[in-house]
């Protein structure tokens, strides 16, 4: 156990992030990138931008809490202190997205009351499920939560996001590499510990599945919400970005994500792409931890 | 990106609204920290001599790092702990920051009992376990455990690092050249750690004078573990007895800033 958690020590750590690929970023992007124009001009698209960030300030936050809450219950030094570099990298991307917030035009006393206004309910209820395993003090419990639903969540939504903003908003872009680059690293970290503690605790797994089956559940609600949503602006923004990526001279790429072109894909088809790679990493990353993957009711 | 030069810190000379948005990011720990941890792995350069000394020395500078990893782990796990019921996104953040330095701490002076020959330092730590950091960690995660915001601000960040930071320092100047460079950078960081306790509670004493009292019988009911605590470090890293009151006052001089007298 203690060679594997070697390389997750604050040193490495430092090497890796701060002085690796965040060295010279600025809340996680270039200094001089910028939010683009037509979102700042375009009011519909200004909303969803703030409201698809929101989600990810809100799920951040959870992380935050999360992990902090869990350094405590950690049982050796070695988690605690990858648990303390998680924590500082769930607040990083909190800060960031934050950032984005203010970027987008949201004011520092408006912050709270937007963000309660966007959040989505059933994000905020996936949330609740996996803190009150955190609050009971529950590691195996907890860091399953975390780091293989949650961050493998995370990880699949920022890759989308993160292709789908490549060409007209490289900022938004570099920010999200920055974390899933980070995301990258937790997930690891869920895999390699908590096979071995699932193995020793073998009588807490029928507990652990129920939660992620709980946590899958509202995560699919949220997708549904979160396209439906976005649905009626799509294709004002994609003539948009084309337009203006024209008036500069360029013709945006064909983008695919998972055999999907996000370019012209329907919000049903980009709900289903995104569904299935997250069911598909869950189901990976839990048989690889001893654990079967467990299929929640299809949410309304 | 924040404006506030991170080695001019001076939390006192803040505005509130621009100590809350700058100093409490990543962005400011990020500077405030890689100046000293660039070609610092673990702490210290890797061409730093080491000091000769004899077994007694040896044994002292292992029972004192023992109890620098105590402090730092009763930090560590106050720190995350007290992320869940921070009053604000900023104090969360800062307090994210605050964890990742106690547990980096925490790595390098384990890093460095195993350099002094330490096989098992997590068993060599319980072992010599000051007894009054220990009641200290106890009473102080308590506080953490019901979520009494003020009351853990001062145990941990005015308190235990104003502690921490006079025997650092005193031990610094007398130390080997590879345990003195470590403690350096460590310095830095609780110089940054205690400037936040005294300028959120400050200002939180400033807005609810009559929290001074309440505080103040906490403070009254930890002073006696950490000075007992602070007599025992300062002898094992070789100060003379003569030199601990001076220190011991430094502690009491930095706590009574807040107006909580003993």
């Amino acid at each position: 156990m203690s060679d594997f958690l070697n390389a997750y020590s604050i040193q490495r750590w430092l090497e890796l992030a701060p002085q690796g690929y965040l060295e010279d970023t600025v809340y996680g992007h270039q200094a001089d990138e910028q939010e683009p124009e037509l979102l700042l001009e375009h009011e519909n698209l200004r909303e969803d931008a703030i409201r698809t960030t929101v989600q990810l300030v809100v799920g951040e936050r959870c992380a935050l809490a999360a992990s902090s809450g869990l350094v405590n219950a950690a049982p050796d030094f070695p988690s605690k202190r990858f648990l303390a570099t998680q924590t500082l990298d769930e607040a990083r991307h909190v800060e960031i997205f934050t950032q984005r917030l203010h970027d987008l035009g949201v004011k520092g006393e408006d912050l709270e009351s937007t963000i309660d206004h966007f959040a989505n309910p059933n994000l905020v209820k996936f949330a609740e499920v996996l803190l009150e395993k955190v609050d009971a003090g529950d590691f195996v419990a907890g860091v399953v939560g975390q780091n293989i639903v949650l961050e493998g969540m995370a990880f699949s939504v920022f890759e989308l996001l993160e292709a789908g903003s490549r060409q007209t908003n490289p900022k938004f872009a570099h920010t999200l590499s920055g974390t899933i680059a980070d995301e990258r690293r937790h997930v690891g970290f869920g895999e390699n510990r908590i096979g071995s503690l699932i193995k020793q605790y073998p009588e807490k797994t029928p507990e652990i599945e129920k939660m992620q089956k709980e946590m899958t559940y509202y995560m699919l609600a949220t997708f549904a919400d979160a396209f439906e949503a976005g649905a009626d602006n799509m294709d004002e923004g994609r003539e948009l970005a084309v337009e203006a990526a024209a008036a500069q001279g360029v013709e945006l790429e064909a983008t695919e994500w998972h055999g999907t072109e996000l370019g012209d894909a329907s919000t049903e088809d980009l709900e289903a792409v995104l569904a299935d790679t997250v069911l598909g990493e869950f189901k990976t990353r839990l048989g690889r931890i001893g654990l079967e993957y467990q299929s929640p009711s299809i949410p309304v | 990106m924040s404006d506030v030069e991170p080695h001019d810190f001076d939390p006192h000379a803040l505005d509130q609204g621009v100590f809350l948005d700058q100093v409490h990011s990543f962005e400011f720990w990020f500077r405030a920290v890689e100046g000293y941890l660039s070609e610092r792995p673990y702490g210290h350069h890797a061409d730093t001599y080491d000091r000769d000394r004899t077994e007694q020395q040896l044994d002292g500078l292992v029972t004192t790092l023992c109890n620098y990893c105590v402090a730092e782990t009763t930090a560590l796990e106050g720190a995350s702990g007290m992320i869940a019921f921070a009053p604000n996104r900023n104090a969360k953040i800062f307090l994210a920051t605050q964890v990742v330095d106690e547990a980096r701490h925490l790595e390098v002076f384990i890093h460095r009992l195993q350099e002094l020959g330490v096989g098992d330092p997590e068993a060599e730590i319980e072992r010599r376990a000051n007894a009054d950091l220990v009641t200290f960690k106890e009473r102080f995660l308590q506080l953490v455990e019901v979520g009494d915001w003020d009351a853990a601000v001062l145990a941990q960040n005015v308190i235990l690092e104003t502690m921490e930071y006079t025997v650092f320092r005193a031990h610094a100047n007398r130390a080997d050249p590879i345990t003195a460079e470590i403690l350096e950078g460590v310095i830095s960081d609780e110089r940054r750690h205690f400037g936040f306790g005294e300028n959120d509670l400050g200002r939180r004493l400033a807005a609810a004078p009559q929290e001074r009292q309440r505080l103040g019988e906490v403070k009254r009911e930890l002073d006696g573990l950490v000075l007992r605590s602070l007599e025992s470090t300062l002898a094992d890293v070789g100060i003379a007895k003569s030199d601990q009151p001076a220190l011991g006052r430094d502690y009491l001089n930095t706590v009574e800033r807040l107006g909580l007298v003993s």
